[in-house]
């Protein structure tokens, strides 16, 4: 039988519709361009004199994100490791306390004493799950703006001694606020990663003869730690842009800041262009490396973005029929 | 004894099925980040009892640092003086935020829409936008279009339309039309993800039954999406609304550029420092019933229109 | 009543279907078997014309059907078709399924549709559970809701892709007397499937098509028993047990 590849509207139609997107595409770009910096041009000089400026403000924002991001890090996994304490049914804690009081024959004193303690403890691990939620709930409902500012009044007002210049504070002050922002964000992320695996892996554990302890040590924390990365390095991404908000606080070699005063003196274009591709390389960059690193480490079918578990087939699915368009 | 019971509580409570888990994962900010694709997966429902537990939780947590940092948020002779323009804020910011939030949606709808399209015609532009706005942060986006928001208006357009309007309002006006780009680009991922997870079949079946294009979307097609869609939606919605503090770097006139101007005077008013605090909480507690509210009206909205077996939902 | 004549069908270069004639008399049931791939399932989405046919010609009722000129809309109105996957609205009600093809392609009434859609889930034994969401409802209760909205259009004839294939096997035998009545009743069919004790049961006749084309014709006691060619008597002598 001869192939035949038949020369239809179908592909003739693909062509135009490519070739019309790259007009559009182009179209779009070069009205922009137009728009914006009209018949002076994009002046070559100003850019060649100033990018070394912005490339170094940017580094500051990777410094921040780095060492925010760092210490958010042990900060959230202990937090959301304490997310995932359970809280004790009531039930358990009675029952609890019967056995005790059954197996001894303490005096009233002592039971009552062991009574309160187990209250306590329950009552201290409920306490304690309340206030990670409240935690992580406040820096989820509001602006990291307002954080920093927040951030800001605690140490101008109780530590007034403590920075000799303003820039310092304004610095220290935004990166208390990202820590404790990307702390709030990945507690998130490390309780999700702990939840996720399947409790039945640990129930088969435990039957194998693992202790709770050695289950999660060697089923749990594997795994979690697979899972967590892509959020985790996307939350790194995220936090490098939102490190552009210390600018409200006047860090003065923060890109934004940098940018901002700039640009009222003049050359705005030149200055949009230069701080654009900069950050759209860096998150291009990222990004690939991420995706790249990802896919090498990861276990397939395990990711806390599951998709949806399709119908399960009875008889095993018969090979599809040439597929329709 | 003691030592097991600690033990045995710091490992980890996992759930007895994957899809009791409710988890927001997901990039800085409770937005995907880049390298996230929308999945479907299935989550489960917060009951109003833990809405009340959580909302407790933050009570008590604001009232021992009122406690920590020796201030009162009660001070009465700062409501006095601080009152209206804490109003004037609040009003500001519920105006941005009805202006930003409609936009960001149809937008972000047609967008995904277009996303998925066959005509490459239609994909290549909007794809461009989208991994645009979605690779800048949102304060450059605003600083930049308050700066020159101006000069991309049509000249035409700004003599029959905008004459009489001022252009500081003009700027503001881009810069806060800027915070609903950068969220429609989020949005339009989440409704692509909405879109996508019909099953094809369906479409097929509609078209089977003779139904035409038109009909089919719109009786198969969106019912589905804008079920699928709703929770991660509300998320950004939350988002969106943190978003429009940004407008404070461009003085919008909203909460947190009324309330940083009011600060800086309170040193040269001899105001005692620590209103400081007692303002900030403030605010954060405005922003705070904003974002809890909308999520829950969302949650709400999910489960009226919920129909069992449509339970999955997107990051 | 169903005629098509020399249709060959390309994805790309694969030469899916190559020159496939087929004639289905009114009130027949043809069963069509095959193994995978060998392009059954496109073979019935050109007749109701999911799928454009790159040559030949579809004829229902001895009107050309694959020209420019007429309403694709129309011709799936004629022709009723059942999924594998049921494909069924997950969004809506058994009861809305049905009645979704009568209120917005025939135009009918509410009122008048829900009536008709009370009476075919009857029919297909699914009266009481009307206001079920398919999540709700086993494989073969979807699948028989899904024969039900097909047949709410009043289809000439009905097209039936693989229907049982992925059902548990309990649920299996309620569908297929679903379509045995049906066939009694009178209705133009063809069925894709591998149910071989429905196919001698109901079909008048058989078709074997592998890679495209029609291998072998006849009664299911000549391709069953007695086939003539080879490829039909391996294929055969793998799936009847």
């Amino acid at each position: 039988m001869a192939k035949r590849v038949p020369w239809d509207r179908e592909t003739r139609w693909r062509r135009l519709d490519t070739l019309l997107a790259a007009v559009i595409v182009l179209g779009v770009l070069a009205y922009m361009y137009e728009l914006m910096v009209g018949s002076r041009g994009l002046d070559p000089v100003y850019i060649a004199a100033n990018y070394g400026l912005y490339v170094t403000a940017v580094t500051v924002n990777l410094y921040m994100t780095t060492v925010a991001y760092a210490v958010g890090m042990t900060a959230g996994f202990f937090l959301g490791w304490l997310r995932t304490i359970r809280s004790v049914p009531i039930k358990k804690v009675v029952h609890d306390f019967r056995a005790f009081a059954d197996t001894s024959s303490r005096s009233k004193f002592v039971l009552s004493g062991a009574l309160g303690l187990t209250v306590a403890w329950a009552g201290l691990k409920y306490l304690v799950r309340r206030l990670g939620d409240a935690y992580v709930e406040i820096i989820r409902g509001t602006p990291l703006f307002v954080q920093i500012l927040f951030a800001w009044s605690i140490l101008v007002v109780n530590f007034p001694g403590l920075f000799t210049n303003p820039t310092s504070v304004a610095f220290s002050a935004g990166l208390l606020a990202l820590t404790a922002n990307t702390a709030g964000y990945q507690a998130e992320i490390f309780r999700a990663g702990l939840q996720t695996v399947h409790s039945g892996q640990v129930e088969a554990a435990r039957a194998l003869g693992f202790s709770r302890l050695g289950a999660m040590r060697h089923i749990v924390l594997p795994q979690a730690l697979r899972l967590i990365v892509p959020p985790l390095t996307n939350e790194y991404i995220g936090l490098f842009k939102a490190s552009t908000l210390v600018f409200i606080l006047g860090v003065q070699t923060e890109i934004t800041f940098v940018a901002n005063r700039n640009a009222f003196a003049g050359h705005i274009f030149e200055i949009f262009a230069i701080v654009t591709a900069i950050f759209l390389l860096i998150t291009v960059v990222l990004a690939k490396v991420i995706q790249a690193l990802e896919s090498r480490f990861r276990i397939p079918g395990l990711g806390i973005q599951q998709t949806r578990a399709e119908r399960p087939r009875a008889r095993p699915l018969r090979l599809p029929e040439a597929p329709t368009p | 004894m003691v030592l097991k019971e600690v033990c045995d509580a710091l490992v980890p409570q996992t759930a007895p099925f994957s899809f009791m888990i409710e988890t927001k994962a997901a990039g800085h900010g409770d937005r995907p980040g880049p390298t996230e694709r929308h999945r479907v997966r299935l989550v489960t429902r917060t009951t109003a009892l833990r809405g009340a537990e959580v909302a407790a939780g933050v009570v008590f947590t604001l009232l021992f640092f009122q406690e920590f940092l020796q201030f009162s948020l009660f001070d009465p002779y700062l409501w006095a003086i601080y009152g209206p323009i804490f109003l004037a804020g609040l009003n500001g910011t519920v105006r941005y935020i009805l202006l930003v939030i409609p936009i960001s949606v149809v937008l972000g709808f047609f967008l995904g829409w277009a996303r998925i399209s066959r005509h490459r015609t239609l994909v290549w532009p909007v794809t461009m936008f989208i991994d645009f706005f979605r690779g800048m942060p949102p304060l450059i986006l605003v600083i930049f279009a308050f700066l020159f928001g101006d000069n991309l208006i049509p000249q035409a357009i700004k003599d029959r339309l905008l004459s009489g309007i001022p252009l500081r309002v003009v700027s503001v006006t881009a810069a806060a039309l800027a915070i609903a780009f950068h969220s429609a680009a989020y949005q339009a991922e989440i409704f692509r993800a909405g879109f996508q997870s019909v099953p094809k079949g369906q479409l097929e079946a509609a078209q089977a039954l003779g139904m035409r294009s038109w009909q089919a979307m719109r009786f198969v097609v969106l019912p589905q999406t804008f079920r699928l869609s709703l929770p991660p939606l509300g998320n950004e919605l939350a988002v969106v609304i943190k978003d429009t503090s940004l407008l404070a770097a461009v003085a919008g006139g909203e909460i947190v550029s009324r309330s940083q101007n009011f600060a800086g005077t309170l040193s040269i008013f001899g105001y005692p420092v620590e209103w400081l605090f007692a303002i900030w909480t403030a605010v954060a507690i405005a922003y705070f019933v904003a974002t809890f509210s909308v999520t829950r009206i969302l949650l709400v909205l999910e489960r009226r229109f919920h129909t069992p077996g449509l339970e999955a939902v997107s990051i | 009543m169903i005629r098509v004549e020399g249709i060959h069908k390309y994805f790309g270069t694969l030469h899916v279907l190559r020159g496939i004639s087929l004639n289905v008399a009114k009130g027949e049931a043809v069963v069509v078997i095959g193994p995978s791939g060998s392009g059954k399932s496109t073979l019935l989405r050109c007749i109701n014309l999911l799928v454009e046919p790159d040559e030949g010609r579809v004829f229902i009722e001895d009107t050309q059907v694959n020209r420019p000129e007429v309403r694709r809309e129309w011709v799936r109105e004629q022709v009723g078709m059942v999924f594998q996957s049921f494909n069924l609205f997950t969004h809506l009600t058994a009861m809305q399924n049905v009645m979704l093809g009568l209120t917005q392609v025939k135009g009918i009434p509410k009122d008048e549709a829900a009536a008709k859609a009370r009476q075919l889930l009857a029919r297909v034994g699914l009266a009481v559970k009307e206001n079920s969401y398919p999540a709700e409802l086993s494989g073969g209760q979807q699948q028989r809701v899904a024969i039900a909205r097909a047949l709410a259009m009043d289809p000439k004839a009905m097209l039936f892709d693989e229907p049982t294939s992925a059902l548990d096997p309990e649920y299996i035998r309620e569908v297929l007397d679903v379509m045995t009545a049906l066939a009694r009743e009178g209705m133009t069919m063809i069925v894709v499937t591998h149910e071989m004790g429905f196919a001698s049961n109901v079909a008048s006749r058989i078709l074997f098509v592998d890679a495209g084309v029609v291998i072998e014709e006849g009664t299911p006691e000549e391709v069953f028993h007695h086939p003539k060619q080879e490829r039909t008597r391996s294929f055969v002598g793998k799936i009847l047990r």
